[in-house]
């Protein structure tokens, strides 16, 4: 299955490259979103059903209640943290740097905030840093889902509302639907807030550590 | 936030049409859903693939960006799975 996933992936980006290269740009992605947004708004019905139809999924996130949201909390720190070493590793502006992770994988939002603040090269590493989480938790799931089941949650960021709901919930079953999507929810709310506050203590913050 | 209303319409009116039907009804929606996954999978390929700031970026900035997303990948997981044992997820 993950083969079929990988190509249709593959031919997309391909197929997408084509049409923008031969200027027909904005034509190809009008009809493509409604495409996605149709089968997105499609699967999660069907999600939602088997979710509905499982006895033991509603049970399981009954026990587990509120406590869902440490994830999606969770996932600000380790992602904020993941800036903050990428940054001492490459020897960058760190605040920039965790600044493009607290987009949580939303690359249309970090790329254009993030240079908004710290200028186009940081907007084209927000862009990339973003896509980049949510392709490589698509073609990893394999190996994810053999971490645990809350690893390509944890991988999607905000991406697990909806583009990479679909393959978590074919990988980690039908009780990872509720999971998966309010952390991505939650993620998808914070991450405007988050980029602006990273953005603006960074500095501060960084120089009472002195780093 | 009217996107977030759109995804949330058609979850919860799944879940709610499962609970009614499930002393009745028995499915596996997996063979169905895949084609479907395959069209969305598709599709997020091909906007990613059309967007000239994404595909701009790449050559700019593509090692150092590929090194902060695995890192922002790795303490995710890392934390996550920390946090899981602490407050017993289940």
């Amino acid at each position: 299955m993950i083969r079929y996933i990988l190509a249709a992936l593959i031919v997309g980006v391909t197929a997408g490259y084509l049409v923008s290269y031969s200027g027909n740009a904005d034509a190809g992605s009008y009809a493509v979103d409604y495409v996605f947004n149709g089968s997105l708004l499609v699967l999660l019905f069907t999600m939602g059903l088997s979710f509905g139809l499982d006895k033991e999924a509603m049970h399981k996130l009954r026990q587990t209640g509120l406590r869902i949201l440490i994830v999606p909390f969770t996932v600000v720190l380790g992602s904020i943290l993941g800036g903050l070493v990428g940054g001492l590793i490459l020897r960058l502006d760190l605040t920039a740097s965790m600044a493009v992770t607290a987009g949580y994988g939303w690359y249309t939002l970090d790329g254009p905030m993030v240079g908004q603040v710290f200028g186009a090269e940081w907007g084209a590493m927000g862009f990339a840093v973003n896509f980049i989480r949510e392709l490589l938790t698509i073609v990893t799931i394999t190996l994810l889902v053999k971490i645990g089941k809350y690893a390509p949650i944890a991988s999607g960021g905000a991406t697990t509302m909806d583009t990479t709901l679909p393959v978590i919930v074919r990988y980690c079953g039908p009780d990872a639907l509720i999971t998966a999507f309010s952390s991505g929810f939650t993620l998808s709310l914070l991450a405007p807030f988050s980029i602006i506050a990273v953005s603006t203590l960074g500095r501060f913050l960084l120089s009472l550590t002195g780093l | 936030m009217v996107y977030f209303a759109i995804l949330v319409a058609p979850l919860v009116a799944g879940i709610l049409a499962g609970y009614a039907l499930r002393k009745k009804w028995h499915a596996n929606l997996n063979k169905a859903t895949l084609p479907i996954i395959i069209v969305l999978i598709f599709s997020l390929g091909f906007s990613i693939g059309s967007n000239k700031d994404v595909l701009s970026s790449l050559p700019r900035v593509g090692w150092n960006a590929l090194l902060i997303a695995s890192l922002t990948i790795v303490f995710s997981i890392a934390l996550v799975e920390l946090a899981k044992r602490k407050v017993k997820l289940a």
